[in-house]
């Protein structure tokens, strides 16, 4: 039975990563370069409108932080747009909303796949390479044009490096920087512009935006400053160049208010788009932008701000002005505007050019069409059905997973079956398992999982109180808790509540850290008699804990009260023997938090020996626990800390309950993975990409930074509440142990394996049954993602490897 | 934003208006317990208790308004209650091998009770997750509908010396009809009645019909 289950749960593995490998394949396309589609020869006649052209991509450029008053401080763009030598778009790019995917849309016109939203992450992946790909890149790499590139690196992973004549990458996985990244794009300008001929494509790709988003949310007090340093760099190209030159300043995609990007909600789609030259000025303006002094004073809820077209309709129109065949996997369709740059006749040649283009994809046959809005028409229509095309599956693959997971999870409810010695407890993890499974059917239900897990908790408690009408006080406490933790973030994508008490306490500063300091050492302490030695490396711990926390906060400009800001200046001032005003806190974070890290590990490694030589029974669980806990917290955002508190408080009570109650330890599993599922969400994730949050997963990284590492504290501090359940109830199931060590910890593994079996089943099923639904890309396909990674780490790292060190050191 | 509710049972006594006769009874309530120990409070099992009006209720709110009107279906729903308890339930409550007659001054009594119960069932209502700063007028509204749900069995209480016990059934599966409503709450239909309370009157309104019907046979 035992070494059966350490069997079935590889095969879960593999099963799972067999199905996702089969699941998230390549897209078809087109090799080889573009050719013009409607008689070549015309085209060879028509100049090109421009020479040279300068493209700056501003990451996560949301359109209203170039359109709109009261958010952008765009001012030079702003008398460009008026005076007419700048056109404005707001582009729709397609999700997934992450760099890597919208650049290959950018530069292909393709719209990409699920798998570039993952890969974006890793680093050194060759796949997603666009070296083959036709692309406009591509197309002027052939027309012998030099190519310059500074900026992302990531279009140095997408384009081979003899595309360009010279590049300097920068790297984006450092969020924490806002300055630096920018200067190095910057820094390369003035040489540039001065040498005009040594280049005709010139590519900046800035990350400081992006970077200030993902720390301080879209109305960052970072912002302001940041745009006027962008409109500057737009205003020294301007100036530059002459009306041979075009200027496109776009963002590569949006970012929703909190700053993050990767789903599709409207302010993660809409990304700006500015084409800016004097020859535009010539020429009369788009009509969204005639009689419209901008930046406009309307706000617009769906962020649509003058002309709406497609991000990647940037493709075909790049192609026109410069006259080289439009990009082979292209399904962008030229902007009308542009076509007044044009003679009637090369007009029409290019349009009908764009529109045998689409139809070279879409297989249809040509139409003739009398006027050009007629084939306007025509050509959207064939774009928005290409775009929905979904990819191929490896059909193989995917029922290879499938079965192999069906006949686990058999083996594994026979088992459970056999083993459990309660029918309730069985009948409790069935009823969650299904009542999830079954909810993976709806798009709604995975948005707002959140939800059945609060209903689920809600079922729990109550019928607990039925059980025991005489525990009023304490489940009326649990339920006090729990409510609290309800109320700590809004997730999931359809209710906002403004009263959080997240926000709350950002108002608070006070009271937060007040919050803070006491659950850094309650947790720390746990209550628990200390010997003198113990007392002073456990408070060492939570005043590290502490200061790193405060400096970080101080760091990013976010409140923190007067004495707490004195409490870290003193410890620095003291440890590096420097006076207080010599102090600069923001190269202090690094070091402070690899000490935390270390003293941390020094201490469990103490405990652990201490455990060995002389073993402390109980003890050694709450120790471990204690420490593994502040870590936790050191990984987590300062409003959510102060939930470890109510995570304390809530584990007594539970402890106390289990011990009274005696109930069976399926009963307690079950608890357990709903308690990590609810606090999971409630500490603001939900299951889009969007929410993953990188901000704890750089503390105590430098910049040469190892990717594996910043995974790891990623998974971490994403995955910070659950972790502490799960460690909670195995503590807590050890409590009243009779039977040998091993027997508790694989009994006790089950009840989750037979959740994640049979929630696997209907949730890979369901994927495959609803592989063409409109939301398969934006809702099924990160679920699954989350589901992986939910297997991975929470059930296979934390809950077997990690727990079963503890367990075997005990 | 999924609130559920449950009517605290034990809240009963601890929220009665009127200390006194609750000692009182209690004292009765020892003397009688000596001779009848067996079962001393219970609802007949009998067709009568079924409460077709909260069927007719249900239909007019679903159906006939057209708004989903709260403040309307609770003056609906009080005097039909009373009547319900004068007519059916009490006629089928049996306390001590007999069935009481309607003790008219109670009635106001209890509810007065009910009307007081609204307060710790909204508290309740908001512990299981209703909005805390917003919607209070509703979740307030939802909370009187189900204490005036639960009038009848509020009544039994007083009428049968506080043997709260036997009634709790009704109080719960009125909570029971609200939680499982609530899985209406998250689907993304954007319908009128999936408007914060409606789902979960209607399915107070079912459970508490499932209970007043089912529970004698449980």
């Amino acid at each position: 039975m035992n070494k059966r289950l350490l069997v079935l749960l590889v095969l879960e593995l593999v099963a799972i990563l067999t199905f996702s490998a089969g699941f998230f394949p390549q897209k078809s396309v087109l090799q080889g370069d573009a050719e013009f589609n409607y008689q070549p020869e015309a085209h060879r006649g028509i100049s090109p409108k421009f020479d040279k052209m300068v493209l700056v991509v501003i990451d996560a450029l949301r359109s209203d932080f170039v359109f709109q008053k009261d958010m952008s401080q765009f001012q030079f763009v702003h008398k460009l747009l008026n005076k007419g030598h700048a056109w404005g778009y707001t582009a729709y790019s397609n999700p997934p909303t992450v760099t890597l995917p919208r650049l290959k849309g950018i530069t292909t016109g393709s719209t990409p796949n699920f798998l570039d939203a993952i890969l974006n992450v890793a680093e050194d992946d060759v796949s997603s390479n666009l070296k083959e790909q036709d692309s406009w890149l591509r197309q002027f790499h052939m027309h012998q044009k030099k190519i310059k590139f500074y900026g992302d690196d990531t279009w140095l992973k997408l384009f081979p490096p003899d595309f360009f004549d010279e590049t300097d990458g920068t790297n984006s996985f450092f969020v924490s920087d806002f300055e630096e990244v920018d200067l190095n794009v910057t820094r390369h300008l003035p040489q540039q512009l001065q040498s005009q001929d040594s280049w005709d494509v010139l590519i900046l790709h800035y990350l400081g935006l992006d970077h200030i988003g993902h720390k301080g949310g879209a109305f960052s007090s970072f912002m302001p400053p940041k745009h006027r340093e962008m409109d500057s760099v737009i205003e020294q190209i301007y100036n530059a160049v002459d009306e041979n030159t075009l200027i496109c300043v776009m963002g590569d995609h949006g970012m929703n208010d909190l700053g993050n990007h990767g789903g599709s909600s409207a302010g993660e789609t809409s990304a700006a788009l500015v084409f800016i030259s004097k020859l535009l000025g010539k020429y009369e303006k788009p009509l969204a932008q005639q009689g419209k002094n901008i930046p406009l004073a309307s706000n617009s809820p769906e962020y649509n701000y003058l002309t709406k077209v497609n991000q990647i309709d940037f493709v075909p129109t790049i192609a026109t002005l410069f006259n080289f065949p439009i990009p082979k996997n292209s399904i962008g369709v030229l902007v009308p505007d542009f076509l007044k740059l044009l003679s009637a006749e090369d007009a029409k040649t290019k349009l009908i050019d764009n529109y045998h283009q689409l139809l070279s994809i879409s297989g249809e046959s040509p139409k003739e069409f009398d006027d050009s809005d007629a084939f306007f028409g025509e050509m959207r229509a064939i774009q928005s059905e290409l775009a929905k095309t979904a990819t191929d599956y490896n059909y193989p693959l995917l029922g290879i997973g499938l079965l192999t997971l069906l006949i686990v999870s058999l083996v594994a409810f026979f088992s459970a079956w056999t083993s459990f010695s309660s029918s309730f407890g069985l009948l409790l993890l069935l009823g969650t398992s299904l009542l999830l499974s079954f909810s993976t059917f709806g798009s709604s239900f995975v948005e707002e999982e959140h939800q059945i897990w609060w209903w689920l908790t809600i079922a729990l408690v109550g019928s607990s109180y039925i059980k025991a009408p005489h525990e009023l006080t304490d489940h009326l406490t649990i339920l006090t808790l729990l409510r609290l933790i309800r109320g700590w973030n809004n997730s999931g994508q359809k209710f906002v509540y403004e009263y959080t008490l997240h926000d709350l306490l950002k108002q608070y500063y006070h009271v937060e850290w007040l919050l803070i300091t006491a659950t850094i050492f309650t947790v720390q302490f746990q209550g628990r008699a200390k010997g003198f030695f113990a007392f002073q490396y456990s408070f060492l711990v939570s005043v590290l804990c502490l200061v790193y926390k405060a400096t970080w906060s101080i760091v990013n400009n976010e409140q923190v009260p007067a004495w707490l800001q004195h409490v870290c200046l003193s410890s620095y001032s003291i440890v590096n023997g420097i006076h207080k005003n010599e102090v600069n806190l923001s190269n202090a974070l690094v070091p402070m938090a690899r000490l935390f890290f270390q003293v941390t590990a020094a201490v469990i490694a103490v405990e652990v020996t201490r455990h060995q030589l002389k073993p402390n029974g109980q003890r050694f669980f709450e120790e471990i626990h204690g420490h593994v806990s502040t870590l936790l917290i050191l990984q987590t955002s300062s409003a959510n800390i102060p939930q470890f508190l109510a995570f304390h408080i809530l584990s007594r009570k539970i402890t106390s309950l289990w011990l009274r109650r005696k109930w069976s330890f399926p009963v307690l599993m079950t608890v357990s993975l709903v308690l990590q599922n609810l606090t999971f969400f409630q500490f603001g994730n939900t299951n889009s990409i969007a929410t993953v949050s990188l901000t704890n997963a750089y503390n105590g990284v430098s910049e040469n930074y190892n990717i594996y590492v910043v995974g790891a504290l990623m998974c971490v501090s994403n995955y910070a509440p659950s972790i502490y359940w799960s460690l909670s109830c195995l503590k807590t199931l050890f409590l009243t142990s009779t039977q040998p060590k091993w027997k508790i910890f694989l009994d006790s593994r089950l009840p989750s394996f037979l959740f994640y079996c049979l929630f696997g089943c209907f949730l890979l099923g369901s994927c495959v049954i609803l592989r063409y639904h409109l939301f398969i890309w934006s809702v099924f396909s990160p679920k699954l993602c989350y589901y992986v990674s939910w297997n991975l780490f929470m059930n296979a790292v934390v809950a077997w490897l990690f727990e079963g060190t503890i367990v075997a050191l005990y | 934003m999924p609130p559920k509710k449950r009517v605290a049972p034990k809240k009963t006594v601890s929220f009665s208006d009127d200390e006194n006769m609750m000692r009182a009874r209690q004292l009765n309530s020892k003397k009688h317990q000596a001779d009848i120990y067996g079962p001393p409070v219970y609802v007949k099992k009998s067709l009568l208790t079924v409460p077709v009006h909260l069927i007719a209720l249900l239909y007019y709110y679903i159906k006939l308004s057209e708004d989903f009107d709260n403040v309307r279906l609770l003056y609906g729903l009080i005097p039909m209650q009373i009547a319900y308890l004068a007519a059916q339930f009490n006629r089928s409550t049996v306390y001590g091998h007999k069935i009481l007659r309607l003790k008219l001054s109670l009635v106001p009594i209890s509810l007065g009770a009910a009307l007081l119960l609204t307060l710790p069932c909204m508290l309740i209502i908001v512990l299981m997750g209703a909005p805390v700063r917003m919607l209070l007028k509703e979740t307030w509204l939802l909370a009187a509908h189900c204490c005036f749900l639960a009038f009848p069995a509020v009544y039994s209480v007083f009428n049968c010396d506080f043997k709260v016990g036997i009634f709790k059934k009704y109080y719960i599966s009125i909570a029971i009809g609200c939680w499982v409503s609530c899985i209406v709450i998250p689907l993304d239909w954007d319908r009128d009645w999936q408007q914060w309370p409606t789902p979960l009157i209607v399915g107070a309104y079912t459970g508490a019909f499932v209970g007043y019907s089912l529970c004698p046979y449980l």
